[in-house]
């Protein structure tokens, strides 16, 4: 017994030192691309100078400006290369299909409901940045050292860096089928989805219906009535901007309620992020809507997966690894396009996306390239990044804690 | 003599964060101490949308009773069977030693999935955290009954039931009540990382990570400091009933 005793601590005393001769792993690479799992950690990171810029969704770029630790040098729509980027597709509405084949017309509604909180804010920037704030922060103010702002100035300076449409018309689909294309170099997708045509794909992804129901129930004024639901619906967000038009739709209940005869209720009026809405269809209760917040995409779909949420608004390719590993979800609409940027350190030369380039390429030189924090792998910003810094020469490696 | 001593050190500290804070000069890194202390003396402001610091530490607290009361309910019967019943001991004891080394944390996707989001998977993973040492210390409470007793009850009389009642669950209080004081404070640390679950969105543990997100550390360190205070609030109650209810324990003979 006590020879066993002396075998396990023998053997946890090399694991240790092992563990302490192996040096952290050098990458060879012009740039490094550090994942950390969600958007929170970025701005500590580049505050304490663990990385040297991130790629985020808003509200997050602009956090740094505003708090003076890194300045934006680009936002997505912009990145390498030319056009690529222009418009391209962010975040979507998504549900389970059997929620869908049970309860098609709740489906439709909540479309009604999206596409109604995105016209509003589309027509009325600075009252839904507003409302974004309140629900993201209850328009609390931000502290940064000696700066305090108020984080509807945040909103206010990130709306207009996303563009908020519902529409899945053609060019949105095609920027869609590019996510997969760059999730299969990836990796990411090995399942459903690894080896099908564009057509296929799109039949895997893609439920149109709702969205061509739902934008004509609004163009028409008359939402039809879904029947009353007893058990109630759970639906899943992210704490970002980029979901608007839900938290508008559910701040303005009152006016969409008395305008189009649809409305998300709180349950309770006081709260800055409400849990609980009621779904009205003309005056009338017809379901309860928990609505789920979440950090980040892939948790989001771990709930679906599991049936714990039956629809979600969630980044477009969390939603796509999720059809291709099996979880039964269909793609509906759109939410916004565009809406993420890069952010370097305060002291970097770089001003812009050509002399980044420069100053990764300087840096690489030197034997020290720079890191770049993204969500996470196969997220639309380590996408794009990867795309923008290949496409600019720059080699790029998974940086390794 | 003891207190005033031991207050030193906290004071010593704090002198040494703030001049830490100013010299760092990164709230990131520390925030300065004047804007983490008009935070905690006005507890009833609204903290980023996710309501007042009270309000979070009353959920946080609500939460971790629900978890705390069920595994009291669960172990606290089956530790004073495992400790009277050397069978029943047999039969479960392998299991307890196979589960008791996870953390409550890890069960955190599996909880969500059986669970679902909300306070039923949050107090799952608060009771498995209180569950272990209310369940060891029951059962230690038990078996250290001391024989004589059970065997006078059982002289005079006494039925099995008898002599479970009126002597060993007696006998056994403090032990128990130990093993609750321990198993309090390990779920109060488990509502923290179970609010770190998808789907919350109040709680002194969501509040620490959700302030981190825009970097506000000053809230961070608040909730921090409040979730400290709580827990010290709860040891000193449940210790004060250990004094005055089993203060005979180690007096017996």
């Amino acid at each position: 017994m006590k020879g066993l005793h002396l075998l396990l601590i023998g053997c946890l005393a090399a694991l240790l030192v092992a563990a302490a001769c192996t040096t952290t792993q050098q990458a060879t690479a012009d740039v490094g691309i550090l994942y950390t799992k969600g958007t929170g950690p970025m701005p500590t990171l580049l505050a304490t100078k663990q990385i040297d810029g991130y790629i985020a969704w808003q509200p997050f770029v602009e956090v740094a400006p505003v708090a003076g630790i890194g300045k934006v040098i680009t936002y997505s729509g912009d990145l390498p290369p030319d056009d690529r980027w222009k418009n391209h597709p962010c975040c979507v509405l998504t549900a389970r299909t059997d929620f869908m084949a049970g309860n098609p017309a709740f489906v439709d509604a909540l479309g009604a409901a999206t596409i109604l909180g995105t016209q509003y804010l589309n027509a009325h920037e600075s009252e839904a940045a507003d409302i974004t704030a309140d629900w993201l922060a209850g328009r609390g103010n931000f502290t940064y050292g000696n700066i305090t702002v108020s984080s509807v100035d945040i909103l206010e300076r990130s709306f207009p860096t996303v563009k908020f449409v519902n529409d899945p018309d053609e060019q949105w689909m095609a920027g869609q089928l590019e996510f997969v294309y760059a999730l299969r170099e990836l990796g990411t997708i090995n399942g459903k989805l690894k080896n099908t045509t564009d057509d296929q794909t799109r039949a895997l992804l893609f439920d149109t219906g709702p969205y061509n129901r739902a934008a004509a129930m609004v163009s028409a004024k008359d939402i039809a009535a879904p029947a009353v639901m007893t058990t109630p619906v759970s639906v899943g967000y992210l704490l970002s901007d980029h979901h608007a038009s839900l938290f508008v739709a559910v701040k303005k209940w009152q006016y969409f309620n008395d305008t189009y005869g649809i409305a998300l209720k709180p349950e309770d009026p006081a709260a800055a992020r409400p849990d609980v809405v009621d779904l009205l269809v003309k005056g009338q209760k017809v379901a309860t809507l928990k609505l789920i917040p979440a950090d980040a995409g892939p948790q989001l779909m771990q709930l679906a997966a599991t049936n714990a949420i039956q629809m979600a608004y969630v980044g477009n390719p969390p939603a796509i690894s999720a059809i291709d590993q099996g979880t039964p979800l269909k793609i509906l609409m759109a939410l916004n396009d565009e809406g993420s940027g890069v952010v370097v350190v305060t002291s970097s030369p770089a001003t812009d996306w050509p002399s980044f380039v420069q100053w990764a390429r300087e840096r690489s030189a030197a034997g020290k390239p720079i890191t770049m924090a993204a969500p996470g792998k196969g997220s639309i910003q380590d996408v794009m990044l990867r795309y923008a810094l290949e496409e600019s020469g720059l080699s790029v490696k998974e940086v390794q804690a | 003599m003891r207190r005033p001593l031991g207050i030193i050190l906290p004071i010593l500290i704090l002198i040494f964060w703030e001049i830490a804070a100013q010299l760092i000069n990164n709230q990131f890194i520390l925030p300065r101490l004047e804007t983490v202390i008009p935070v905690l003396l006005d507890p009833t402001v609204n903290i980023l949308g996710t309501g007042s610091l009270l309000q979070n530490a009353a959920l946080s607290l609500e939460r971790v009773g629900a978890g705390f009361l069920v595994a009291l309910a669960i172990a606290v019967p089956l530790g004073v069977g495992m400790g009277w019943s050397q069978r029943l001991d047999a039969f479960v004891d392998t299991t307890v030693q196979l589960f008791r080394p996870i953390p409550p944390l890890a069960w955190g996707p599996l909880a969500i999935a059986w669970f679902s989001v909300g306070i039923n998977s949050m107090v799952f993973i608060i009771f498995l955290g209180a569950f272990f040492p209310i369940l060891l210390n029951t059962i230690d409470g038990v078996r250290g009954i001391k024989r004589t007793w059970v065997e006078v009850a059982q002289t005079l009389g006494a039925s099995e039931g008898q002599v479970l009642v009126k002597v060993v669950l007696p006998g056994a209080a403090p032990t128990i009540w130990t093993g609750l004081r321990v198993g309090f404070g390990i779920a109060w640390m488990c509502v923290i990382a179970a609010e770190w679950l998808p789907g919350t969105t109040t709680g002194l543990g969501y509040l620490t990570l959700y302030a981190y997100n825009y970097g506000q550390m000053h809230y961070t360190i608040a909730a921090m400091i409040t979730i400290g205070i709580i827990g010290i609030a709860f040891d000193l109650l449940f210790r004060s009933v250990e004094d005055r209810w089993f203060a005979w324990r180690g007096l017996e003979r």
